[in-house]
């Protein structure tokens, strides 16, 4: 099989580390194929001030039977937390295993 | 039978050849074309001869064939005529679920008049992803198919 | 369009004409409609019908639009012609063009189905729905009960997971939980309680 350039419209990886839980694709995505959970962490700056709070990623899912593979995810991410990757043959024999947990999200990165 | 047009290729397992149907219901028939053409230029000597082994190109309808793949949405209109095609075929018969509309209804999948899936309709033995899926995607489906009633590890 | 064309459609149709963006536009009243069409082919050349459809103007009612062309022909440009009228949508009936041009037939059969406009006189019937098919789809209120049924995954806020959604008290649950804060809704999506099945009891006061 040929060669796919990097960037082909394959299917979308997550780069979990720039994920700030911020739920821009997941409202963008026409779809309604994003699934995202996180939770709040509070934290007290040790040299003093107000207490902040950071959403931490718990489950972050895309469902590659709804996804139209149009990109708005990709596009919206203000941390680049979602590219593009060639991989196109992920068929399954059944649907629900299209339904991708955030660590094979990771695994789509080159 | 008045409605989508159907190609029938054939799929060789082994020593048993597969044909396949293809229900063209929208776009993503064109990638099942574009998989079809590139069979057979992979015969005339191009890159693919892995491809060039397993699958050959052979017109007929949907009684010779035991692959009935869905390449499109699925319309509730359309259900029906979904339905008799399937009736059609040979035994056994397979089902290749192809792109997203097939799949779950894909971006039509809140539309009012749209089935949410060929599994709706009729039992499907793989989902293959994309919007449209690649030709080269439908090759590796179909192969999938292929080791998956021979009971062949993944 | 051709400097000549607004005044030709001006005085054939007796009515204003608009510039569209470049496209000329008339605008008649729902009596008139046929004879509009009929005048457009006959006396101002436009013999190919384009599209005709319809628009859901909420409280104006629902505007039916047809699109017409005079073909070009000896280097003469191509003119284009967009006539409307305005029906009222407690009656929304206006006469078949069909027997003008036989192709507005499956145009109107569909907006008959879509938005529940009737076709005196015209085929009548749908083209495109399944039967038993309930309701207009193409209405502005017509609510794709999908979206309505489905939970939205962008209901949540950053911080918020599925369990936390569900139990309030969680001390897990995101800020913007405990503050009740509103929930954005995604689009064409109610407020819960306007549609859909309700329990027995809940009716907004003075809402039958």
């Amino acid at each position: 099989m040929s060669e796919l350039p990097p960037r082909s419209r394959g299917v979308i990886a997550l780069v979990e580390d720039s994920c700030t839980s911020c739920m821009l694709c997941a409202r963008e995505c026409p779809s309604w194929c994003i699934h995202i959970d996180s939770h709040g962490v509070t934290e007290v700056p040790p040299e003093g001030g107000r207490a902040r709070t950071t959403a931490v990623l718990d489950r972050f899912a895309i469902d590659w039977s709804l996804c139209m593979y149009c990109g708005i995810c990709v596009e919206v991410c203000p941390f680049d937390a979602l590219e593009w990757a060639p991989a196109h043959a992920y068929g399954e024999s059944d649907a629900g295993a299209l339904l991708h947990e955030r660590e094979r999200l990771g695994d789509w990165l080159g | 039978m008045s409605g989508p047009r159907a190609r029938t290729d054939e799929v060789e397992l082994g020593g048993t050849r597969w044909r396949v149907h293809d229900l063209a219901l929208a776009c993503c028939a064109l990638e099942y074309a574009a998989a079809s053409v590139r069979l057979q230029s992979a015969r005339a000597g191009a890159d693919d001869s892995d491809v060039a082994r397993h699958f050959d190109l052979l017109p007929a309808g949907p009684e010779q064939a035991d692959v009935l793949v869905v390449s499109g949405t699925v319309t509730d209109a359309m259900a029906p005529a979904v339905l008799a095609v399937w009736d059609r075929l040979g035994r056994p018969r397979y089902v290749l679920s192809f792109g997203s509309c097939a799949n779950s209804g894909g971006p039509y999948w809140d539309s009012y008049c749209v089935t949410k899936g060929v599994d709706q309709l009729v039992p499907v033995d793989v989902y293959v992803p994309g919007c449209p899926p690649r030709p080269e995607a439908l090759l590796a489906g179909l192969a999938q198919l292929r080791r998956q009633v021979a009971g062949v590890p993944a | 369009m051709s400097p000549g064309w607004p005044a030709r459609v001006a005085t054939a149709l007796a009515a204003e004409v608009h510039d569209d963006f470049g496209l000329a536009r008339v605008d008649v009243v729902p009596g008139h409609w046929a004879d509009a069409v009929r005048t457009a082919r006959d006396e101002l050349g436009c013999t190919f019908f384009d599209w005709l459809t319809a628009v859901d103007e909420l409280h104006d009612g629902y505007r039916v639009v047809c699109h017409l062309a005079v073909p070009p022909a000896g280097g003469a440009p191509i003119q284009v012609l967009m006539i409307r009228t305005l029906l009222p949508r407690d009656e929304p009936v206006v006469a078949s063009v069909a027997g003008v041009f036989a192709g507005a037939g499956w145009h109107e059969r569909e907006v008959s189905e879509m938005f529940g406009v009737v076709f005196a006189d015209g085929t009548g019937g749908g083209l495109l729905l399944p039967p038993g098919f309930v309701g207009h789809p193409l209405r502005k209120d017509f609510v794709l009960a999908s979206r309505v049924a489905a939970p939205w995954p962008g209901a949540k806020e950053p911080g918020e997971s599925d369990a936390s959604l569900a139990d309030p008290a969680d001390p897990a649950a995101g800020a913007a939980n405990r503050s009740g804060r509103r929930r954005s809704r995604p689009p064409g999506v109610p407020e819960p309680g306007d549609w859909g099945p309700r329990e027995p009891g809940t009716a907004k006061r003075g809402v039958r």
